[in-house]
């Protein structure tokens, strides 16, 4: 991740669960602009923050929910 | 920029101070996929824990301090105990594994034990439409449904 | 001091041996399998076993093959009766149902983790209504014997509610074929002849604290009047004399007393057993003092490390054999739960105390409003806000209670097999852990035994026992033979027949 305007992250598809990707990017949606890729190694989630100074924080925390969900619902989409 | 640490062999972890982050590399061969969810989720509410797959065969744990800040020790506490974490959760997976079959049949001793044969009203009281409910086999549906004679699209003609 | 056992020097070679687990005790190695059978072998036995080289005609290969140590005669069927011995406990429900009837309590102890209410706070009395229902509840436990204890705050403030639920759990219990019996823990600043002429009436067992010499309960157990320990001795002497006088054995049928040890009492384990056998106790159960409740907070005061816990308890039960070798007949009770493990080969079901443990498959706490908990340590938490180990309500179907998901997770994590460190113990076949002691003190149920008080205290209680038994000393093991005998305590069992 980076500081800058907008932040890219790659969600590796043996690692996380597409599903829970979704839904914490759901979760955040009031908070940020975002795009979605689906690459056939990963999925992409491209963000930024409505109030850009929180970009950061905010990718780690979605991050982290999807994450979480992930290990909750017993790991990757098989 | 990453730097690595001097008491760790090389290549293993390393700490990116500008983004309060440390990253470590985790072999697949060592430590289960379980075992990393399992160690990463006690972090969760600790700090920020990002995975990804550098290389087949590896992966990427990146821990993130909260709040953007931590220095050196901070971090190196981190995945120190995050290595720690990780191993015991290894050795759980292991157990579970080599025991599963005990535990299993414990568990469903000690649970059926206690519930008991399900009364007349607990069967009465059942929800038998869960939508969750598989039925790969096709047992759950009647006779009729599966072999009996469809009724015809409207407008279809008899033979 | 127990020496370090080289295993790189023995060179172990599988093979020959059955599985098996293994512990340096002392100068001897206890070696225990799958069954909870045990060994205590030479370090020179161990090192000929672990290398698989015991001559097939010498006495050891003959007390290891009959110990089902060896794999070439392993007798499965036998293993299998003993293991189902251990764990018959599974194969029905909840037999002790805990009613909190009252928050309400007259002594302010330091320990105390029953989150106590004032005198005042009559809000926190068990009604009749939501009493009945935990009746009802308890009775539909699959479980064919059904031990209902009255805790509190102190239970003879609502003393009403008592009374209501001996009567009427009585009679469903007839109704329903159960087999029931009644205890209270009560500090007994409350009791009067009234009080306790329907007690006995009801046969309800009656339990105490007693926290040793009187100075030193009446500074941690705070009555106003400041004679907590006075009133308390008086009415076990009472009590037992009115059970003498009914014509029951004294041995068997005398008032229960329970020690919380605090760090004032570890100097004073000579004194605190004394105490106990002037007042006709037969039993003392050293318990090391719990993270729950008001404990929590007065923790720097209260709390020690367990290893001093360890030489209170070594000094104390090897004062108590003493005195069994003079003819005074007491017992401590940890030992006796572990002895009857390793000696007996059956579990004698100590709910704390049992792989996988009691929480809501073998007991189950009801608050004084009708909320229903895996244990009375998932109450207390609930008490200080934390809602983990609810299970519902008085109006909860029985099995929505013990089938739901958070006494399928505790079954799991309290279950041996799947523990780390403990799949590798000596002591696995006789242990237990506590999942909301985990919880409490580690973060999680499943808990880690490596860093564990709970663990540190069980396997030093072990490893103390299984040294006294390497001594092998007559009067020590005559002593063990009685502790682990089990007389039933038939009185208390609540009559199939209505008093007339």
């Amino acid at each position: 991740m980076t500081g800058a305007d907008w932040i890219d992250l790659r969600f590796h598809r043996t690692l996380y669960a597409g599903e829970a990707v979704d839904e914490a990017v759901q979760r955040y949606r009031r908070h940020i602009e975002c795009e979605l890729r689906e690459h056939p190694e990963a999925w992409h989630v491209r963000l930024r923050a409505l109030r850009p100074e929180l970009t950061v924080r905010v990718a780690h925390e979605l991050a982290n929910y999807a994450l979480g969900l992930t290990v909750q619902r017993g790991g990757p989409t098989p | 920029m990453s730097v690595p640490y001097p008491d760790i062999p090389e290549g293993l972890v390393a700490v990116d101070a500008a983004e309060a982050a440390v990253h470590m590399h985790v072999d697949a061969a060592l430590y289960p996929l379980q075992a990393v969810y399992g160690a990463a989720y006690v972090f969760l509410d600790r700090c920020y824990v990002f995975l990804d797959r550098p290389e087949p065969g590896r992966i990427r744990v990146t821990l993130t301090a909260r709040g953007g800040q931590a220095d050196a020790g901070a971090l190196r506490a981190l995945i120190g105990e995050f290595a720690n974490e990780l191993l015991s959760c290894a050795w759980r997976h292991q157990i579970t594994q080599d025991n599963r079959v005990l535990l299993e049949t414990v568990t469903m001793q000690a649970v059926a034990g206690a519930m008991g044969a399900p009364s007349l009203d607990d069967l009465a009281s059942f929800d038998f439409s869960d939508q969750g409910f598989d039925d790969p086999l096709g047992i759950a549906m009647s006779w009729e449904e599966k072999h009996g004679k469809k009724p015809k699209p409207p407008g279809e003609v008899a033979p | 001091m127990t020496a370090s056992l080289e295993l790189a020097a023995l060179r172990p070679r599988a093979g020959t041996q059955a599985f098996f687990r293994y512990r340096p005790v002392g100068d001897r190695v206890v070696i225990t399998n799958f069954e909870g059978n045990f060994l205590l072998l030479t370090r020179d036995e161990f090192a000929a076993y672990a290398a698989g080289t015991v001559p097939a005609d010498s006495e050891l290969h003959r007390r290891l093959s009959q110990a089902n140590f060896l794999r070439a005669d392993y007798d499965v069927r036998r293993a299998a009766e003993r293991l189902q011995a251990r764990r018959g406990f599974l194969h029905s429900g909840p037999n002790l149902h805990i009613f909190v009837v009252t928050l309400r309590c007259n002594e302010t102890c330091v320990y105390c983790h029953a989150s106590r209410a004032n005198m005042d706070a009559v809000h926190t009395d068990m009604t009749r209504e939501i009493a009945e229902k935990a009746v009802d509840l308890a009775l539909r436990s699959t479980s064919p014997f059904i031990t209902i204890e009255f805790q509190g705050g102190e239970p003879l403030v609502n003393f009403p509610v008592v009374r209501h639920v001996c009567e009427y759990a009585a009679d469903r219990a007839r109704q329903l074929g159960k087999t029931l019996q009644f205890t209270m823990v009560s500090n007994f600043s409350l009791m009067d002849d009234e009080k306790l002429e329907f007690l006995i009436a009801h046969r309800v067992q009656l339990c105490t604290s007693i926290d040793g010499p009187e100075a030193l309960h009446n500074a941690q157990r705070k009555l106003p009047t400041m004679d907590a320990h006075q009133r308390a001795a008086t009415w076990i002497r009472k009590i037992n004399r009115r059970y003498e006088a009914m014509g029951l054995d004294p041995t068997l049928y005398h008032v229960e007393a329970l020690l919380t040890t605090t760090k004032d009492t570890l100097p004073l384990w000579k004194e605190v057993v004394d105490t106990y056998v002037g007042l006709g106790c037969k039993a003392l159960f050293l318990r090391p003092i719990d993270p729950f409740g008001f404990a929590d907070r007065t923790r720097l005061r209260v709390d020690y490390p367990r290893s001093q816990y360890l030489e209170f308890y070594r000094n104390a039960v090897d004062y108590m054999l003493a005195l069994n070798k003079r003819g005074v007949q007491v017992l401590e009770r940890y030992a006796a739960i572990f002895l009857t493990k390793i000696l007996r080969g059956v579990d004698p079901n100590f709910l704390d105390l049992r792989s996988p443990s009691g929480a809501g498959i073998g007991q189950l706490a009801y608050n004084y409003d009708g909320k229903v908990f895996t244990c009375d340590e998932g109450r207390m938490l609930h008490e200080m806000g934390d809602d983990r180990f609810l299970l519902g309500d008085v109006h909860t179907g029985y099995r929505d209670i013990v089938g739901h998901d958070t006494v399928r997770s505790m079954v799991l994590a309290s279950n041996l097999d799947g523990q780390p460190d403990c799949v590798n113990c000596a002591y696995q076949p006789y242990c237990g852990t506590i999942p909301t002691f985990n919880y409490k003190n580690q973060g999680s149920i499943f808990g880690q035994m490596r860093t564990s008080a709970v663990c540190s205290v069980h396997k030093g209680i072990q490893d103390y026992l299984f040294e006294r038994l390497t001594e092998a000393d007559p009067d020590t093991l005559a002593a063990f033979d009685r502790w682990t005998t089990i007389r039933a305590r038939e009185h208390f069992v609540q009559p199939v027949q209505p008093p007339a």
